[in-house]
């Protein structure tokens, strides 16, 4: 009896473990044959929205709270791409923060009217624009964090 | 005949659901200690403690120009570790990631925050089950999990013969689980 009681808690503490080692590739992870620069994907961001393509980059931000989008930086200064999913579809590690993302998906374009334009571009202490921009997300099937 | 047939169901179904109740203990627990962390995530992350820390540091727009301004800001810190990556959040604030750890480098106000991330092991992973973040095999021995659950709920209607059993006054109580989580539905879905 002591010996079962013992040897649940071991197979317990090894689950416990062995999950994070799985925990780099979620949802499968990317399809690194599909590998697109960020640039060349924003520079004709309409091929993008039906077809997958894997982008990559450095993970700058990820949501503190559920894990539900991250920020991947591009090859261009300051400018950001974001990952977004459904709540609860894929979590994405606030360890992840400096590791490089490959994440395999489709581009979504979000058409924001003037005010919300505007708004962004305040956080960013960038100034205002008189049209409206759009706005890209990646809606990823399945991505890969690396060290 | 008859009579001794269904003592031995009723045995039957009562030492089930003694110990498929104690095999589920564990799992329940998962699920109701996260459950609580996942629903207040708004208010407390149970997921991961993260901690600021400011630190003054002289003349950091001249010494961002150096050539070796990275190694010696870590050194200045007292920080362990080597940089994994850079980035440029915006004109004024420049990140810098080591392990767990995100320095905000704002070189107009000589100063340093520095953000530290540590996951919380037993919620962290509790939560990691709770929303299936593992899928595969996960999501087969959950829902085995919820199958028991279903004929714990079941089984618990027969556990008991005469004036306290569902048949009686009792019943009510199983009604009020019923009626609960409706009024739930109707007052903020309808």
């Amino acid at each position: 009896m002591k010996y079962c009681f013992k040897l649940s808690v071991v197979i317990g503490y090894l689950l416990m473990f062995g999950i994070n080692v799985y925990a780099k590739e979620i949802n499968g992870g990317a399809d690194m044959s599909k590998l697109t620069p960020i640039s060349k994907i924003l520079a004709t961001p309409e091929n993008y929205y039906k077809q997958p393509a894997t982008i990559s980059g450095t993970v700058v931000k990820v949501c503190k709270k559920r894990g539900c989008w991250m920020q991947l930086a591009t090859d261009k200064a300051y400018e950001t791409l974001t990952i977004k999913v459904p709540d609860g579809e894929m979590v994405f590690p606030m360890t992840a923060m400096g590791k490089t993302a490959y994440a395999t998906g489709t581009l979504k374009a979000i058409e924001m009217s003037l005010e919300q334009t505007n708004q962004r571009l305040k956080m960013k202490a960038m100034p205002a624009v008189t049209k409206p921009m759009t706005l890209y997300r990646f809606s990823p099937t399945g991505v890969t964090i690396v060290d | 005949m008859t009579k001794s047939k269904s003592i031995k169901w009723f045995n039957l179904n009562r030492s089930l659901h003694r110990d498929i109740g104690y095999f589920c203990i564990g799992m329940t627990l998962v699920f109701a200690i996260s459950g609580i962390a996942l629903n207040h995530i708004h208010q407390w992350n149970s997921n991961y403690n993260v901690t600021q820390k400011k630190v003054k540091v002289e003349f950091l727009e001249t010494k961002i120009k150096q050539s070796n301004f990275e190694h010696s800001l870590l050194a200045e810190l007292n920080e362990q570790g080597i940089i994994k990556a850079r980035f440029w959040q915006d004109e004024n604030t420049l990140k810098l990631f080591i392990k767990n750890k995100t320095l905000f480098v704002l070189p107009k106000q000589n100063l340093i925050i520095i953000e530290e991330i540590k996951p919380r092991f037993l919620l962290r992973n509790l939560n990691f089950l709770h929303l299936n973040e593992a899928k595969k095999a996960w999501t087969w021995f959950s829902d085995f999990y919820a199958l028991l659950l279903i004929f714990l709920a079941i089984s618990s209607l027969f556990m008991v013969k005469g004036k306290k059993s569902v048949t009686g006054t009792r019943g009510f109580i199983i009604l009020a689980g019923f009626i609960a989580p409706a009024g739930f539905v109707f007052y903020y879905a309808s």
